[in-house]
């Protein structure tokens, strides 16, 4: 009795850390099940329907020969990596005061925004092509071609998120004398943010995409690049570690702008959703 | 604390030409300082517009609001408000959004801790400080809500249908800690509401507002006593007076 009341504190504390583990694990066995029995098929049906190499290699051989090419896929992950974040961050630097101004501004309502909605139509890839041809095939063009692709989602979220605060919190606002500016910080701004987030994600995902089609178009470097000359090569296994890896990035830049609204609108209902 | 308000010849149309709406007026009223006034009306008769009015948030289209003889151009900020959907943000625990009323205004919280409990208790609301509004429910909204438009002690309060959302038991409750604070500080209060029985139990006086465009029909005097408690809603004045206001807008073709 007396051993069991001693060392229960220590074995609950465990319990403690390891119950949330287990749960979560129990919650995703089921995806973490598919995702096993997908590239077991995929192993196995290589052989089966016998699918020749050149168009379709077996995971384990993928993982095998793109281990031998690591220091190269390595640094155009850098590379394309680079493109992509510096791309977006100046998009989201530019983008969002950008927003602001318009949702305040009726000139610029009036003239900048038609024009950015009738942007938005575009495919802004199709500028890619000028872009290199105008700058080169450095990192330059890739950032540009970046910043226009996460641009316009952010830019017209920010729109949205700036000009749509409730009827009774502007009322509340003017009610209490508070300037421009303090109304801004306390109110406008916090309140706007998940609509901003919906903007910043959406960009996340177009980054990798633009970063990668803009390697497609013009460059000697990079995952697009990579996976262009492989495949040319008749190398689908390194084409497929290229598009591993592009995965990888489009994960991890997600991943850090989901981890941004947690931790900036623990408050917000999306958040509280895919905590609880 | 408490101030007069004055209604002269106010008027408010949106839109012009064909497609003007004429919302409400023209309308005259006072409003002597520590009453209790009742703006009651179907859904569309302009009420909360003239609420709106009345805080300076909206400009008439004619006519002047006054309070304590000086015309209202502009927001009006010696006044609480609110409104069916709380002022509450979903980023500040209840404590922080009644302090968000002191910081908008550039005043020191720290000053107020001691009436932000008080407050807080009177609406028994302690215990829940630290949590946020989406934890609460929607009673304790509005009571949070209710503290947010009082801390700052404004002479006024204007509240457009605070309850209107509430369920019949929550409304109760919460009419009885209104006019408690109503009794006990005695600032100047407009109150917008549908609900006849609401009116007769808080106001001094009702003011009934026929449908669109919303004029200020009768102004009834409610000689009851405060407070006005489960008792005296029993008594017979009481239900008197509901039915009468209820023929009135029976009258309107309104129920």
């Amino acid at each position: 009795m007396a051993t069991a009341s001693s060392d229960a504190p220590v074995r609950r504390g465990l319990q403690e850390r390891l119950y949330p583990l287990l749960s979560r694990l129990a919650r995703s066995w089921l995806f973490i099940a598919f995702f096993v029995a997908f590239f077991l098929f995929w192993e196995y049906s290589i052989d089966i329907f016998s699918i020749p190499r050149y168009i379709l290699p077996r995971p384990t051989e993928i993982v095998r020969n793109a281990s031998a090419d690591i220091p190269r896929l390595l640094e155009y992950t850098y590379i394309t990596g680079a493109e992509a974040l510096i791309g977006y961050l100046l998009a989201v630097a530019m983008a969002v005061p950008l927003g602001l101004a318009i949702a305040f501004s009726s000139v610029l309502r009036r003239t900048i925004y038609p024009f950015f909605v009738s942007l938005e139509m575009t495919p802004k890839i199709a500028f890619a092509p000028l872009f290199i041809s105008w700058l080169g095939f450095g990192m330059l063009p890739k950032v540009i071609i970046v910043i226009l692709v996460c641009f316009f989602p952010v830019v017209l979220n920010a729109i949205l998120a700036f000009g749509s605060l409730p009827d009774e919190l502007e009322n509340f606002c003017r009610s209490t004398g508070a300037g421009p500016l303090r109304a801004f910080l306390k109110v406008r701004l916090p309140a706007a943010m998940p609509q901003c987030f919906v903007g910043f994600k959406y960009a996340a995902i177009n980054a990798t995409v633009g970063a990668t089609i803009a390697e497609f178009i013009g460059s000697d470097q990079g995952l697009g690049f990579y996976i262009q000359i492989v495949t040319g090569n008749m190398r689908p296994d390194l084409a497929f570690a290229g598009i591993f890896l592009l995965t990888i990035l489009g994960l991890a830049l997600f991943g850090m702008v989901t981890l941004a609204e947690r931790l900036l609108i623990p408050w917000h209902i999306s958040v509280r959703r895919s905590r609880g | 604390m408490s101030a007069s308000i004055e209604l002269r010849a106010l008027a408010k149309t949106f839109g012009s030409g064909l497609e003007a709406v004429h919302a409400f007026g023209p309308a005259d009223l006072t409003i002597h300082e520590g009453e209790f006034v009742s703006l009651l009306g179907p859904s569309g008769c302009g009420k909360s517009t003239l609420m709106l009015i009345i805080a300076g948030l909206l400009e008439p289209s004619e006519g002047c609001v006054r309070v304590d003889g000086a015309e209202v151009n502009g927001p009006q900020t010696d006044i609480g408000i609110m409104f069916q959907d709380n002022t509450l943000v979903p980023w500040r625990t209840v404590w922080d959004n009644v302090a968000l009323q002191l910081e908008l205004r550039g005043l020191d919280v720290r000053q107020f801790t001691e009436r932000i409990r008080a407050l807080l208790a009177s609406v028994s609301l302690t215990g829940f400080e630290h949590r946020h509004p989406w934890e609460l429910s929607g009673g304790m909204q509005q009571r949070a809500a209710f503290c947010q438009a009082m801390v700052h002690e404004p002479d006024t309060l204007l509240l457009d249908e605070p309850l209107g959302k509430l369920d019949a038991m929550t409304r109760e409750s919460i009419r009885t800690d209104l006019q408690a604070l109503w009794l006990s500080k005695r600032p100047t209060v407009v109150f917008v509401t549908h609900s006849i029985e609401e009116a007769v139990q808080l106001s001094s006086r009702i003011c009934v507002i026929t449908p669109r465009p919303g004029r200020i029909d009768r102004v009834i005097d409610v000689d009851l006593p405060y407070p006005r408690t489960l008792e005296v809603k029993k008594s017979s004045e009481f239900v008197t007076l509901v039915g009468d206001i209820q023929e009135i807008f029976h009258g309107y073709g309104v129920i």
